[in-house]
């Protein structure tokens, strides 16, 4: 099965003459069966890559390979081994639902007794059969995620590419799609999982690369991701509404806030003063409830990224 | 519960045979995902070739037969083209607008098969508007049209020709309200200055050059002669100039459809 491996080899593409640049130099290998995350910031150049990969676009240097298949030079063979779900809605508002995934499966190619027998089972599992004749025009965008999803996996390429698969998704359905994200990596299909939400990833992937300003930032798996936090702990404390940001002591090595909610990581030693201060924040009315837990992939991406609030912060004096 | 396993691909699917069915699937692909819009298409597109067939009679009282025959055939030639170098443009211009574009052209179908069912589309839709123009002006001007076998491959030629240069813009011109706006320009410039439904040589002599190489007049001229007997001269020309449109067309869209950005 190593020879179906995906691998990208310092993929380079640029705009305006070499003036910016959405890839630089990104190498990759994703393998069989691996459900692979790519994770970044928007605008960080995580579609760019992906559309090279299905020859919609074309990087200024670096190769693609899948197996054998030099995705580049043959961009039909490309987008026969890749399947995709864009992050844009997909254009399904005159299909019935069983309409949009059969005939999406005939046009990937496959015998339609294998397609009809694979979408009742897809639509069973997702729990959209009560949509089964509705048109596309009439479905939440939700269902029409998960039709999507069904559309580009009911014949499935060497590797699925899923553009943020669960956006709209409900957190029912949101799980028994990832259920079905991980059965892909079972039948041998490698999944190459495009998304910013990390917390999401970080239960869904084997592996993932973190690309910020175009550049790979990070590779591996979630928890070698997170060893440079190793010895940290995150306290996350619910700011009052209104509230300033208090004065931060000098046990919160690194903080963010985003709305109310204020990030700080402290070391494993100052749990008790952690706890202690975020009670007293609570008593001062500034805050109204606090959590402390283990570092988490997002943590360790907004390390990565630099990816803070855009908020401004104001500290009380 | 899991879904059933499905393999995917172990070798590139290629020859004819994967062409035909990729030509039927993506025609059926296009002719569902516009089966709430294509109906109203199709009837509006032979009101507006019906309206058009009595609207220019109007500008006449008294017709002899050669301008009766031009303004009916003129007419049915305009529903011909329009289709394919106008309204199609306009329907892939709102597809990138609404994102779809990407997800379309991700889908693993030979380029020339997609090509294809978008030529047959078109043909579903001006068709019907063409026949609705001739019989429209048929009875309205009191003609009688003397058809010749040689009108399908006229009516092929210029259907390809016309798609493929509507088609080729549209993929080439990455600014969609500059397709919108370019598409409308040549709308004007095929009903109001092109020699179709009046002779040539009612233009002034610089345009009547102009059009003596583009394809528009020729494409007239073919069609009218698989229609009517006697009413036009160098056949073999025009063949010859919309045939080497058709093969520029279909380079130059090939050529656009192969380039990525």
């Amino acid at each position: 099965m190593s020879d179906w491996v995906f691998k990208a080899e310092g993929v380079t593409k640029s705009y305006d003459k070499g003036k910016s640049f959405a890839n630089r130099d990104i190498t990759i290998e994703v393998r069989p069966g691996e459900v692979y995350g790519l994770l970044g910031p928007n605008g960080a150049g995580k579609s760019t890559f992906v559309k090279q990969m299905i020859g919609l676009l074309k990087p200024n240097s670096g190769t693609m390979h899948l197996g054998e298949h030099d995705l580049i030079a043959d961009p039909d063979a490309a987008r026969q081994l890749c399947s995709y779900l864009p992050q844009a809605p997909m254009p399904i508002e005159s299909f019935k639902l069983h309409e949009a995934v059969r005939l999406a499966g005939e046009i990937r190619g496959g015998e339609r007794s294998a397609i009809m027998a694979r979408a009742d089972e897809l639509i069973d599992v997702l729990e959209i059969g009560e949509w089964r004749d509705t048109l596309g025009a009439k479905l939440s965008g939700g269902v029409r995620r998960l039709v999507g999803f069904v559309m580009v996996t009911v014949v499935p390429g060497r590797v699925v590419i899923l553009d943020e698969p669960t956006n709209d998704v409900d957190p029912l359905r949101r799980r028994l799609l990832w259920e079905q994200i991980r059965h892909l990596g079972e039948m041998g299909a490698a999944v190459f999982l495009v998304t910013h939400n990390v917390m999401e990833a970080e239960k869904a992937v084997d592996r993932l690369a973190i690309i910020s300003d175009g550049t790979l930032v990070a590779e591996g798996t979630p928890s070698s991701l997170k060893i440079a936090d190793r010895g940290c702990l995150r306290l996350q404390v619910m700011l009052s509404p209104g509230s300033l940001t208090p004065e931060l002591p000098p046990l919160v090595r690194e903080h963010s806030r985003v709305g109310n909610n204020l990030l700080s990581i402290i070391d494993e030693e100052n749990a008790a003063d952690g706890i202690a201060w975020a009670q007293r924040l609570i008593g001062d009315g500034i805050a109204e409830e606090y959590a402390l837990g283990a570092i988490t992939l997002e943590d360790a991406y907004i390390r990565l990224t630099g990816h803070r609030s855009a908020e401004p912060v104001e500290v009380a004096s | 519960m899991t879904a059933s396993p499905v393999t995917p691909p172990l070798v590139i699917r290629t020859g004819t045979g994967n062409w035909w069915r990729s030509l039927s699937a993506m025609l059926r692909w296009h002719l569902t995902s516009m089966r709430l819009f294509l109906p109203v298409l199709i009837v509006v597109q032979m009101l507006v070739a019906a309206g058009f067939s009595v609207g220019i009679s109007l500008f006449f009282t008294e017709v002899s037969t050669t301008v009766a025959l031009y303004l009916a055939t003129g007419a049915a030639i305009i529903a011909l083209v329009l289709v394919g170098l106008v309204v199609a443009p306009q329907l892939i211009a709102s597809e990138k607008d609404a994102g779809t574009y990407d997800f379309s052209w991700s889908l693993p179908v030979p380029r020339s098969a997609a090509v294809a069912a978008w030529v047959l589309l078109c043909a579903v839709v001006s068709i019907p508007s063409m026949l609705m123009a001739l019989l429209v002006a048929g009875l309205r001007l009191e003609v009688e049209y003397q058809v010749s076998w040689s009108i399908v491959p006229a009516v092929v030629l210029v259907l390809v020709s016309g798609t493929m240069i509507g088609y080729g813009l549209a993929h080439s011109i990455e600014r969609t309200s500059l397709t919108q706006l370019l598409s409308q320009i040549l709308a004007f410039g095929l009903l109001g200055f092109t020699p179709i439904t009046y002779p040539i040589e009612n233009l002034p002599d610089w345009l009547g050059s102009v059009h003596r190489v583009l394809p528009f007049y020729h494409m007239g001229v073919i069609v009218r002669g698989g229609l009517t007997e006697g009413i036009v001269a160098d056949l073999g020309v025009s063949y010859l100039i919309v045939l080497a449109w058709t093969i520029i067309a279909v380079g130059l869209t090939a050529l656009v459809l192969g380039r990525r950005k």
